[in-house]
Order: structure tokens, then sequence, then C-alpha cells
């Protein structure tokens, strides 16, 4: 895995050090570690994307610490944030910061820069300030993903059709395919309004926790689901009040994503309703992998007809 | 130092619950009324015996009474290498002991639990020179405070911590007091879980899932007194 850290801090000469002794130890996780001075700095390198960790002074030239934890709370959800500050923490005041969590590395202990590397380790490798929970196998599960081919135009027709079925069956004016990727949650096909639907990102997702499940998950009510209650003016908004997922599963059992219903209204769901879209999102599976098939055998040498066995590619 | 830090964690004789791997959080799962968090507090302070370093995160119990308690059960724990987070609200004056104590005025403030946790864990690391047990007594309190994803995101922060660090993490948890949904987004952090149930002839019976070389099934234990 590639990693980005971006380290905040005014002096200088501090952050030339914490800068050499994480790619130097975390060489193994071909970082790209950048350095800026304050929080307009560290806006900049969080826009242009990717960063996977931050680690920062309390005392900035243009705010404090926190106030930029809560920048990359929005620009940046799924990065972890490490205050690495000399400052007294006894003098910090968290009253007012429900919910924002935040690693702690003292600079002046005597192990302190050894853990900061650690942490920022473990802070990346196992997502650990994000707000939802990644599969055991994530890594892997991405892995596959990339292998598809998911953006043919011809697939997508395919799978078009598969949630105009799904949406026609149950009832609902919202269907879709969702792939979920490392950071976001994409439409790969749709019926209804998500069609006017963009990328979002995995804590605003359902589907992130669809995954999760080893086939079909209901969520009856998403206001009365804790997993949900907090996002759930939005969700309402999108049309959202109920729903129902199924995994689209590779044959090692990675799910790519979700098939599913989306209902405007409170609903239960019977074990035949969760059988269909069991079965649908079998079918649309099937539709991706031969798809992929298909696309390897016409670009793969030694399958044209006419050019026989000589460019097999066996040179033994 | 009598511990390396790939060494498991070890538990007292009367626990039938095999040495742990270092790194791992477990959940300790009982109702309010069972030894669950007991049992929990004990595993903890069982680092004693090892000269780990002992933290915890106390929201019902202020830390004069956990720390009393500690004492009467395992005798030769060294306060000095015992930290506590007191989220009880009370602040109190007593200072008799050496434990290092924080104190937390509103369990809604998971920042400055974390932050301090985070700073405690740092000074028990270098008094103990690595191996630190940590407890949550109780993750269910702290959920009366705060939703489930900023709770998850929490508990997911903590455990990290105590995965760089190669320590061992005990979270007790009510299941009575949340739901499936709840409960099975908090489990993703845990490599194990430890049932507690009642028992009529011991102080409960426990079940261990999740984590390797451990006994089968629903065993009776014992706590010290």
């Amino acid at each position: 895995m590639a990693i980005r850290v971006l380290c905040v801090d005014p002096d200088e000469d501090a952050r030339t050090e914490t800068v050499e002794r994480l790619r130097g130890e975390l060489a193994d996780m071909d970082p790209t570690v950048e350095a800026v001075d304050g929080i307009a700095g560290a806006e900049r390198a969080l826009d242009a994307g990717g960063v996977d960790c931050v680690v920062t002074e309390y005392d900035l030239p243009d705010g404090t610490g926190f106030e930029l934890v809560e920048t990359v709370e929005s620009r940046a959800p799924d990065a972890g944030c490490v205050l690495y500050t000399g400052a007294d923490l006894d003098r910090i005041d968290t009253s007012g910061l429900a919910g924002s969590i935040t690693e702690f590395v003292g600079k002046g202990s005597v192990f302190g820069a050894e853990r900061l590397t650690d942490l920022v380790r473990t802070t990346v490798e196992r997502r650990a300030q994000a707000t939802y929970p990644v599969p055991q196998s994530e890594e892997e599960r991405v892995a596959a993903l990339r292998t598809y081919d998911l953006d043919d135009p011809d697939l997508q027709a395919s799978l078009d059709r598969v949630t105009d079925l799904a949406a026609a069956h149950f009832d609902v004016d919202i269907a879709s395919i969702n792939i979920i990727t490392e950071h976001s949650q994409e439409f790969l096909a749709c019926y209804g309004a998500t069609e006017e639907w963009e990328t979002m990102d995995r804590e605003d997702s359902i589907c992130t926790f669809t995954i999760l499940e080893d086939d079909v998950m209901t969520v009856e009510d998403v206001t009365e689901d804790p997993r949900f209650e907090s996002r759930a003016d939005e969700l309402l908004e999108l049309g959202i009040h109920s729903y129902m997922g199924a995994n689209l599963t590779t044959d090692s059992g990675l799910s790519i994503g979700p098939l599913c219903i989306y209902d405007d209204q409170p609903r239960s769901f019977s074990a035949a309703d969760r059988a269909y879209l069991r079965d649908l999102a079998a079918i649309a599976m099937d539709l991706v992998e031969l798809h992929s098939r298909v696309a390897v055998a016409e670009s793969a040498p030694g399958t044209d007809p006419d050019r026989g066995s000589e460019s097999g590619g066996d040179r033994r | 130092m009598s511990h390396t830090p790939d060494e498991r964690y070890a538990f007292g004789e009367s626990l039938p619950i095999a040495p742990v791997d270092p790194g791992s959080t477990v959940f300790v799962a009982g109702p309010a009324m069972s030894p669950a968090e007991d049992l929990a507090t004990t595993m903890v302070a069982d680092g004693c015996h090892g000269e780990e370093g002992s933290l915890f995160i106390s929201t019902n119990t202020t830390c004069e009474r956990l720390l009393d308690g500690c004492r009467r059960t395992h005798p030769d724990l060294d306060a000095s290498r015992v930290g506590v987070i007191d989220c009880t609200g009370q602040v109190s004056g007593d200072r008799s002991h050496e434990a290092e104590v924080k104190y937390i005025s509103t369990q809604s403030d998971l920042t400055g639990i974390g932050m301090k946790f985070s700073a405690l864990y740092e000074s028990l690391y270098m008094a103990s020179g690595g191996p630190v047990r940590a407890g949550l007594v109780t993750l269910s309190s702290l959920s009366m405070y705060s939703d489930l994803r900023t709770l998850y995101q929490f508990v997911q922060t903590l455990s990290a911590r105590i995965d760089s660090a190669g320590g061992l993490g005990v979270f007790a948890i009510d299941p009575t007091t949340h739901d499936e949904q709840s409960i099975n987004t908090l489990s993703q952090v845990a490599d194990g879980r430890i049932d507690v149930r009642e028992a009529d002839d011991a102080d409960g019976q426990l079940r261990v899932r999740g984590l390797p070389d451990q006994p089968d099934g629903w065993q009776p234990f014992t706590l010290p007194r």
C-alpha cells in the first residue's frame, strides 16, 4: 500500500525531523510525507486528496490543532489525526469537542517519537478513526474490486436492467448497485433518482455496513436504527426511509458492494423478499464476472483463431 | 523485567482463561447484575503479577473505590503502575494513593477521555517497559452519552492504540442495554468476547469465543477477594 501522511508543525526543525523519521520508519508502506506550517497549508494538501493520516502540533500560527482536526473531518473523513505536541494536555480544553476522536502523543516523552511511527502505522492500517467498520478482508476486497472492468457501458446497461427488475418487484422508486471502494460509494447501475446522486463518502453510505454482512442487510426504518439515526434527516431528504441490500460476492466470498432498494416509507422485509434480492444480486455478480472474463479473453493474445497457436505465449 | 513484548497476557489461577495474545481487545459481556464488570477489572489488575501497567477508564466507580477494590483483590498491586481515568464526575481531593489519576467531568467528552487515555498509556508504557492492560468499565455507560458512530470511532481508536503497543484491551459491555445493530457494530473492534452469566456454585460462569486456544463452553470461575 502507498500512504500519504501530512505533518503540520510551525517549527521547521521539528517538522523536518518528524518527516524524516516517518519516511524512514514507514518505508515499507511506500509513504509520501508532506509538511506544512499551519492550517492554510494543510487545507490545500487535504483538498489535493488521498491523505491517510495527519500529524499535527497543537499551537499553529493560524489556529489550534483541534481546528485542524475539524477541517480534516469535513475534507478527508477517513483520515486519522494524531496530535503530536509538546503542549500540556491539561491546558487543552476538549469538552466542546464531542465527536472528534484524535490520538495524542507527547513530543517530550522518551518513547514519543518511536511511538508516533507505530501509531501512524496502526491508524492507517486499521483505519482507526473511521466512524464505520471495515471488513476484516478489506485489503483483498479492494484488490478484487480492481480486477473487474466496471466502466464498460454494455455491462452497465445489463446491470441497469437488474435494478429495473428490483425496483418493479419491490414497488420502490429507487434501486441501485453500489460499489464500495476504499473510501467511497460509487453507483454502478441505478433505477430512479439515484441517477442524480453523486459519489458519496463511505461514512455517509448505508451500503458500507451491508458489506460486513454475509448476504442481505435490511433497515426497516433509518430513524430507528442506531447506525443511521444520526444521519436520518439527510437520508429522509434523499427519499430513504427503509433499505434492503444484498451483496455481490466474488467466488472467494468478498463483497464488491450490494444491490439495494430504497423505500420512502418504513417497511418490513420477509424471507421471500430477502431471497428474491439475493437471487438478483447473484445474477448481477454473474454478469460482472462473465463480462470480465469475456473482456480478458478478447484482449488476450493467442485467442484469435486465425493466428492459431504461434502467439500462444508458451515459449518453453 | 519479566515480560517480553511477544509474551501473552496471563490471568490468575481461578480464571479459566488461557493467556491472550498481545495487541488483542476482548469484550467482557454480561448484564449489569452479573459479575462481568468485576471480571473485567480483575483481568486488568492481574497485570500486577507480571510487573505490567494497568490502565482503567472507569465510568461508574470513583478512582478511590476502584483502587481500594484492586488493592483488596490484588495485595501485591503496585499503584505506581496503575492509571485511572475517572469519568464519574466526582473529583476527589484524596491523593493518598500513588496511582496516576485523570478526571473527566462528563462522559460525553470522548475526545478528552481518548486523549487522556493516550497520555496515561504512554506513561505506563514507559513505566512497565511495554506491556499495559487497559480496561474500559463500562462501554455501555458511555453509550448513554454518545451516538453509536462516535462511540464506535472511540473504541476503535482505543483498540488501535492497544494493538500498536502490543497491549491488552478489556472492555466491559452489558448486551441487554444495546440493540443488536449496536452490539454487532461495536463488536467489530474486538478480537474475542467473553460472555458472563451468574452461577449458583461459583462467582459466575464464563465462555470465551474468538480467541485461540481457549477452553470450550461455559466454565465456572472465582474472583479473588
